[in-house]
């Protein structure tokens, strides 16, 4: 038998776990192992110096004492249920207040948006620069100018009208 | 009066039926507790704690384990709390100071006795330096003498777990105490 495995059975021989033929084994280790014949003895020793020599009793009139802190405690019982409950309810208030800020911030309903005017001609497979086109090619200044005053309040976008 | 009579009266509110209860247990518990703190008023603040905590808690004992076990479990949880929040106060004594102070007090009689009882305070002060795991299942074990059957029920582990967690703890102990005891003497000095 190896150290390792005497110190386990010598820690178990101390709540006489041991069955005899473990013992036996154990014996005939300890009779040639000087380090763990220490072991033992260290193992015993602690064994008997940590047990207290005396335990006293407890302080006088532990069940009066007891029975007055119960009542004691039987009496401030609902106000610190209150506070207990008031502390609760202040929390789950400011929980439910910033979850339903979260909820408006993160899940705000999109307005449908208007399509733009270009958009609309993308979408319709047109070129949305042949109306400009046709504006710029004119050769006179007014009718170019004319042109883009009736584009734009043909526009219903108001942001996208021409401004001089 | 029957155990499961107190009991039911107790839950109902009955702090009489209460008062038996911790009649009869008390010394179990302030036993639990002193082999904690060694301090008889601190042992004893604790056993009230305690008792009180299982008071309080009654309503939800469905009797599927034995009073006395779900009190100890109790007064072990109260008491690892105890322990948390002190921490820094009961590791303060360096282990050899420990013993100087038991051999310096007048009181103690004959020299063996006074080198025994600094050897004990040195163990002790070993105990409280042990992580926290470790110094409940040696104090349930070496120092209240439960059975291991208990100890796995109160603490809610495997008889496995119970086995190698205090094989580890006694190792831990005596490699802590390893060159100390020694040093105060004794005809089996470390």
């Amino acid at each position: 038998m190896d150290c390792k495995k005497a110190e386990r059975f010598l820690l178990r021989s101390l709540d006489g776990k041991l069955d005899p033929e473990k013992k036996t084994l154990l014996q005939t280790h300890l009779e040639k192992c000087p380090s763990c014949q220490r072991k033992d003895r260290d193992c015993r020793m602690i064994l008997s110096l940590v047990r207290p020599q005396t335990v006293p009793e407890p302080l006088p009139y532990f069940k009066e004492r007891l029975l007055a802190k119960l009542e004691e405690k039987r009496k401030t019982a609902p106000a610190l249920l209150w506070v207990k409950w008031a502390h609760r309810a202040v929390a789950l208030s400011l929980a439910a207040f910033l979850l339903f800020g979260a909820g408006i911030l993160f899940f705000r309903p999109q307005e449908p948006q208007e399509l733009s005017q270009t958009e609309k001609f993308l979408l319709q497979g047109e070129n949305p620069l042949g109306e400009a086109a046709s504006i710029l090619d004119q050769k006179k200044a007014e009718d170019r100018n004319m042109m883009l005053i009736f584009a734009s309040v043909g526009d219903r976008d108001v942001s996208r009208r021409y401004r001089p | 009066m029957d155990e499961k009579e107190l009991i039911r009266r107790s839950q109902a509110g009955d702090g009489e039926a209460f008062g038996v209860l911790a009649e009869r247990y008390k010394g179990k518990v302030f036993s639990l507790a002193y082999g904690f703190t060694r301090d008889r008023a601190a042992a004893d603040d604790l056993a009230q704690e305690v008792f009180i905590k299982a008071y309080l808690s009654l309503s939800r004992f469905q009797a599927r384990s034995e009073f006395g076990t779900w009190l100890y479990r109790v007064a072990v949880n109260h008491i690892k709390d105890y322990l948390r929040k002190n921490k820094h106060r009961l590791k303060a004594i360096p282990l050899q100071e420990a013993g100087d102070r038991a051999l310096a007090s007048a009181d103690l009689g004959p020299e063996e006795e006074r080198l025994r009882e600094g050897q004990r305070k040195i163990v002790q002060a070993a105990l409280a330096r042990l992580p926290e795991k470790y110094r409940v299942i040696l104090t349930l074990r070496d120092i209240d003498g439960l059975s291991y059957e208990d100890i796995s029920r109160i603490l809610k582990l495997s008889p496995g777990t119970v086995d190698s967690r205090l094989h580890r703890a006694r190792r831990k102990l005596r490699e802590k105490l390893t060159g100390r005891l020694g040093r105060q003497g004794g005809e089996h000095g470390l």
